[in-house]
């Protein structure tokens, strides 16, 4: 597994205690000694560190979340346009025996993977299909959506820009803004910039504890505001991207825990946590009825803000 | 002779007291009285380029003389985060207040375009490169709002880098509460016009795509990103001309693409088909 650098001291006790074993010491408590560490490297663990872990490439991904958590999966692909893209991943199935339209973004863990669903950068099809299957469990179908969030943003390229990437973000915005059935999103990982506000759009936001949600990466806002990327840690901190602060700020609505050491260490703890916070939240929004939940999504964005009158 | 060679580009977006400043050409490269380029709407006369207006000016541009009346109560950015860059933001709001007098990056309210009475927008790209902060997304979602209760036609006049980062997550909301507002206007029968200029990114640029139409000033450039965080956070080049209001209007994204002498009356013309039956 890929040790990230703040998690240096983990590797540095377990490789010590290895080489201790190898000597032929009894060693009692090994795997305590070692989750200690871990707590302890991650009672300190900054923002711009959780950033690297929500960017980590054994964590779980939106798809893994698909396989594991639901049920008859059936995946829904194009955006009608002339194009499927491949960092969006979205369908009907089953969560706990009730049909959802689940809708995700998609990064891959390996080169190959990365390749294929370019490290899910949403292009303008990407947009246009999450707006189609939103409008499709919205007015055709009646189901809840679902949406699971981990993408360092929309792409920016010559040939998303003339595809029309804003316009796309747009439709991606007004549909969700528009659904007609309860919304529920959960950040897993990367929350980044448009992309990520466009799948965001809810009546319940969840975030993993070690996930992070920003308007832009702390690069990205290194990059404008310093002319480069030397920034980018103090600049994490500066923009309160991590799940407790936004918690505080009304921006989300639950964190789901994750123990000391992450999901890419305990992926099946993870796992479980985001089954029972799922659940939970989706039996809470099927109770209400619907206009009441729209109206409290609009007037949670109406008020979305901090300024002075 | 270096020292000579070596251009030195001044943009003022500010008005100028002195008489004699002199302005190189961002795109040409030669000289302009600054006089002369204010007269002649701030176009370069010799290459056409659009050099960028003040909110005021664009105002004065584009309403008829003595017509436009601000709306709404002063709305003043707040530095929420305590957020810190090269200066705190809270400094940097300050002087702001102190210089250009405005209390965030966009002036609304209405005013007649050749005699049609509509409500207006316009981005203050002198208030931190018209980014998108939570003041700014409250007055465009009032300004909305107000077009709605009024019935009025909605006109937007872009101008943005993008969000305000200094207000983190708080900027990112910004882009769905005033998308909530357009389209609660558009569905109450309002008309929404969306005016690009130079440049349109981010958030305001997706924002400006809830257009019913959408006229661009000559030259701008639309698009997600600038092309320094593109090639330093994307590590690709994005090529300039992939964001030009040129080239997005033959991909079907832009309406009309018109210079600055234009800009009005071409308002002014589509603004009379607007309700033209009901009257």
């Amino acid at each position: 597994m890929k040790t990230l650098p703040f998690e240096k001291p983990i590797e540095i006790l377990y490789k010590e205690l290895k080489r201790r074993e190898s000597k032929g010491y009894a060693l009692m408590g090994l795997d305590e000694l070692v989750e200690k560490q871990i707590e302890e490297v991650y009672k300190h663990i900054t923002p711009y560190d959780i950033v690297l872990v929500a960017r980590h490439p054994d964590r779980p991904q939106p798809q893994d979340y698909i396989e594991k958590l639901f049920t008859n999966f059936t995946e829904l692909h194009g955006d009608r346009s002339g194009e499927d893209d491949a960092s969006i991943i979205g369908g009907t199935a089953f969560f706990n025996g009730n049909p959802v339209m689940v809708i995700g973004t998609r990064k891959g863990h390996d080169v190959k993977e990365t390749l294929r669903y370019h490290s899910g950068m949403v292009k303008p099809s990407g947009f246009r299909k999450i707006a189609r299957l939103t409008r499709l469990a919205s007015d055709t179908l009646h189901i809840p959506i679902i949406t699971l969030v981990d993408t360092p943003g929309a792409m920016v390229s010559a040939e998303t820009e003339v595809n029309g990437q804003v316009s796309a973000i747009y439709s991606a915005i007004s549909a969700l803004l528009d659904a007609n059935v309860p919304v529920i999103s959960v950040i897993t990982g990367e929350g980044e910039s448009l992309a990520a506000l466009s799948l965001t759009i809810s009546d319940r936001l969840l975030m993993l504890k070690y996930a992070f949600f920003a308007v832009l990466s702390p690069e990205a806002a290194s990059s404008v505001l310093f002319k480069n990327l030397d920034k980018k840690r103090e600049i994490a901190k500066e923009l309160h991207i991590t799940a407790d602060e936004l918690l505080g700020m009304n921006i989300i609505d639950r964190i789901i825990e994750e123990p000391a050491g992450a999901a890419h260490r305990f992926p099946d703890i993870v796992m479980k946590n985001v089954k029972e916070a799922l659940a939970e939240e989706l039996e809470f929004v099927s109770k209400e009825k619907i206009d009441v939940l729209k109206r409290k999504r609009r007037e949670k964005i109406r008020k979305a803000g901090v300024y002075s009158e | 002779m270096g020292l000579f060679n070596k251009k030195k580009v001044i943009v003022p977006v500010i008005p100028a007291e002195s008489q004699d400043v002199k302005v190189r050409c961002t795109s040409c490269g030669r000289l302009i009285d600054y006089d002369a380029l204010k007269k002649n709407l701030k176009v370069c006369p010799h290459c056409g380029y659009h050099f960028r207006m003040s909110a005021a000016e664009r105002i004065a541009l584009l309403t008829d003389k003595g017509s436009f009346k601000e709306i709404g109560s002063p709305i003043s950015s707040v530095d929420s985060l305590h957020f810190r860059d090269t200066v705190s933001y809270a400094e940097r709001l300050k002087k702001l207040r102190d210089t250009i007098g405005l209390p965030n990056a966009v002036l609304t309210g209405t005013g007649k375009i050749d005699g049609v009475l509509t409500s207006i927008g316009v981005f203050a790209f002198e208030f931190i490169s018209g980014t998108l902060g939570s003041a700014t997304g409250e007055k465009l979602t009032e300004l909305f709002e107000f077009a709605g209760k009024n019935d009025l036609p909605a006109i937007v006049v872009f101008s943005s880098a993008g969000e305000r980062i200094q207000e983190g997550i708080y900027s990112l909301m910004q882009v769905a509460k005033v998308i909530q507002a357009i389209e609660d206007y558009k569905k109450s029968g309002g008309f929404f016009i969306s005016v690009l200029t130079n440049p349109v990114l981010g958030g305001p640029a997706v924002i400006a795509m809830g257009g019913d139409v959408i006229v661009a000033e000559a030259g701008s450039y639309v698009g997600v990103s600038g092309p320094r965080v593109s090639e330093q956070v994307m590590k690709r080049a994005l090529p300039k001309e992939a964001q030009k209001v040129e080239l997005l209007q033959k991909k079907g994204f832009v309406d009309i693409v018109v210079t600055r002498f234009q800009l009005k009356e071409t308002l002014g013309s589509i603004l009379k088909f607007y309700r033209r039956w009901s009257l």
